[in-house]
């Protein structure tokens, strides 16, 4: 019984001194604004975080939102009510679908691009040697990509409501034949500026503080061997989905739960 | 006035986990000349490398670097004197994303103001000393070993530091790069008038090359001195280590049972 008792101290313990390590880190990284000669860094992350992840959010958002288009058109012309499709199609892309699914594919594409990068940075001492050189890594690796990932993610979310939106429009307008006057002036009835979108964008700004912290640390703090780095890349992914559908539920009910 | 010693460790403990790395381990490196420690392998050589250049924290115990303590600094502090250090990591450790050229000019950019086409005399004459001008356009993964190692040189002196560390700078290298790194390190000594310090356990090549040696075993410096008076040293543990007696005072087996009791207990 007390060794059950304490091996569950133990794992206690080490997972509160990880969060530590990955806070303190935090602090530093953010602590060190980029400055004037680190903007080309921050600039050549927001390209390889957020511009080389385009694709894939304009791909998947125009196929859910078709999809959604899809099934809220089917269900609601059994009832005449076709003009909603517009309305719900915003709503459930600019509420939920938008911060999680980019930020899901996000983790996916960039977060474990992020990890394995400063993981084999460290594997291969290209960290020790910045260090050894008076080079500070929290600066010259950590924080570009905090911040990249930071400023890219939003914005990727925009990316991602205007084309699901569109994806809906093709499908639902285009293809099924709803009427586009009352499609689009649904929309427009429903969709608030700050209950919607700027809730909305709210969320993915905190999602990609969660993600990029999540990847830049276990990069960061990963054992410099190539499991460790795999498990380092896997951690990532795993932890930054769960993480995001959780904080997705409690965000949701502080946003607009009426209790 | 200059100090004698460009480094200096004083009752230096340094544990990890259980194992006892340095158990108030004393050494002072001579300004100006070439420095070896050596010791059979995990001994904490490399380790020692890291606690003077602030990158490991000891128990107790003080690493004076120029007469300041590496130990008490704080994280700005130990940056800025890093920059008067290069070193030379066994695996080069070159930036993967940078080529030759870019690696070299990496620590210029970052610690100097210098317009841009002294920073590419300065490459060049750096790349020219260690014979890889031609290659300033490869990338690190069409570099050979030793290749790699000589532009990480290049690299480490890229600032004329007052102190270059090369962690086993011998290991893995076929024997023209490795009389080419003996040159360099002989050669770069001399013409910046650095201080060098090296740990090895390549005994023949270390010995060719250093001004004064260090032998370590079991977290203490169990000799130095002169090659020559290393060599004539009666202590058993230095003869050992200097002639690569595979018994004696470090034995071949690791501990164990008897081998007969072993023997059976697998029969039974």
């Amino acid at each position: 019984m007390i060794s059950f008792l304490r091996r569950i101290g133990n794992r206690v313990l080490f997972r509160l001194e990880g969060l530590g390590r990955a806070t303190i880190m935090w602090g530093l990284a953010m602590a060190t604004l980029p400055r004037k000669g680190d903007m080309t860094l921050l600039f050549r992350q927001i390209y390889s975080i957020g511009v080389m992840s385009i694709a894939i959010i304009v791909l998947s958002a125009f196929a859910i939102g078709a999809v959604i288009s899809l099934q809220f058109y089917t269900q609601l012309s059994r009832f005449g009510a076709e003009d909603a499709v517009g309305a719900g199609l915003a709503l459930v892309l600019l509420r939920e679908l938008g911060p999680v699914v980019t930020g899901l594919l996000f983790a996916g594409r960039a977060g474990s691009a992020i990890t394995a990068e400063i993981g084999l940075m460290k594997t291969t001492e290209q960290l020790s040697i910045m260090e050894m050189m008076g080079v500070d890594p929290l600066r010259r690796i950590v924080a570009p990509r905090l911040w990249g990932g930071i400023i890219s993610m939003p914005l990727l979310t925009a990316i991602f409501n205007v084309v699901g939106i569109y994806g809906g429009v093709v499908v639902g307008v285009y293809w099924l034949g709803a009427d586009a006057g009352g499609f689009w002036s649904g929309m427009q009835d429903a969709v608030d500026v700050r209950e919607d979108i700027v809730k909305g964008m709210l969320k993915a700004a905190i999602f990609a503080v969660v993600v990029t912290w999540i990847a830049v640390f276990q990069g960061y703090d990963c054992e410099p061997t190539a499991e460790g780095m795999g498990r380092a890349t896997t951690r990532t992914v795993v932890t930054s989905s769960v993480l995001i559908l959780a904080l997705d539920f409690f965000l949701t009910l502080s946003m607009y739960g009426d209790f | 006035m200059q100090q004698d010693y460009i480094i200096e460790v004083e009752d230096l403990c340094f544990t990890r986990g259980e194992k006892v790395i340095f158990d108030h381990l004393n050494l002072k490196v001579p300004r100006g000349a070439i420095s070896a420690v050596m010791g059979p392998s995990g001994t904490g050589k490399t380790t020692l490398l890291r606690v003077i250049g602030g990158q490991l924290r000891p128990d107790s115990g003080k690493v004076l670097l120029n007469g300041k303590d590496v130990c008490t600094m704080g994280r700005e502090e130990l940056f800025r004197a890093r920059r008067d250090i290069g070193m030379l990591f066994q695996t080069s450790a070159l930036f993967t994303d940078m080529n030759v050229f870019e690696n070299v000019a990496f620590p210029l950019r970052v610690h100097t103001n210098l317009p841009e086409d002294t920073i590419r005399d300065l490459v060049l004459m750096k790349l020219n000393a260690v014979g890889l001008r031609g290659a300033r356009d490869l990338r690190p993964s069409q570099l050979s070993g030793g290749m790699s190692r000589r532009v990480a040189l290049a690299r480490a002196t890229a600032l004329d530091p007052d102190l270059i560390m090369y962690d086993e700078p011998f290991t893995g290298q076929d024997p023209i790069s490795m009389g080419v790194i003996l040159t360099l390190i002989h050669d770069l000594n001399e013409a910046l008038g650095t201080s060098t310090l090296l740990v090895s356990h390549d005994i023949h090549e270390t010995l060719s090359i250093a001004d004064y040696l260090f032998v370590i075993a079991d977290g203490k410096v169990i000799g130095e001195g002169t090659p020559d008076q290393l060599k004539a040293n009666e202590s058993r543990r230095i003869h050992q280590f200097m002639h690569g007696d595979p018994d004696g005072p470090v034995p071949f087996h690791y501990p164990a049972d008897d081998l007969r009791f072993d023997l059976l207990s697998e029969v039974e």
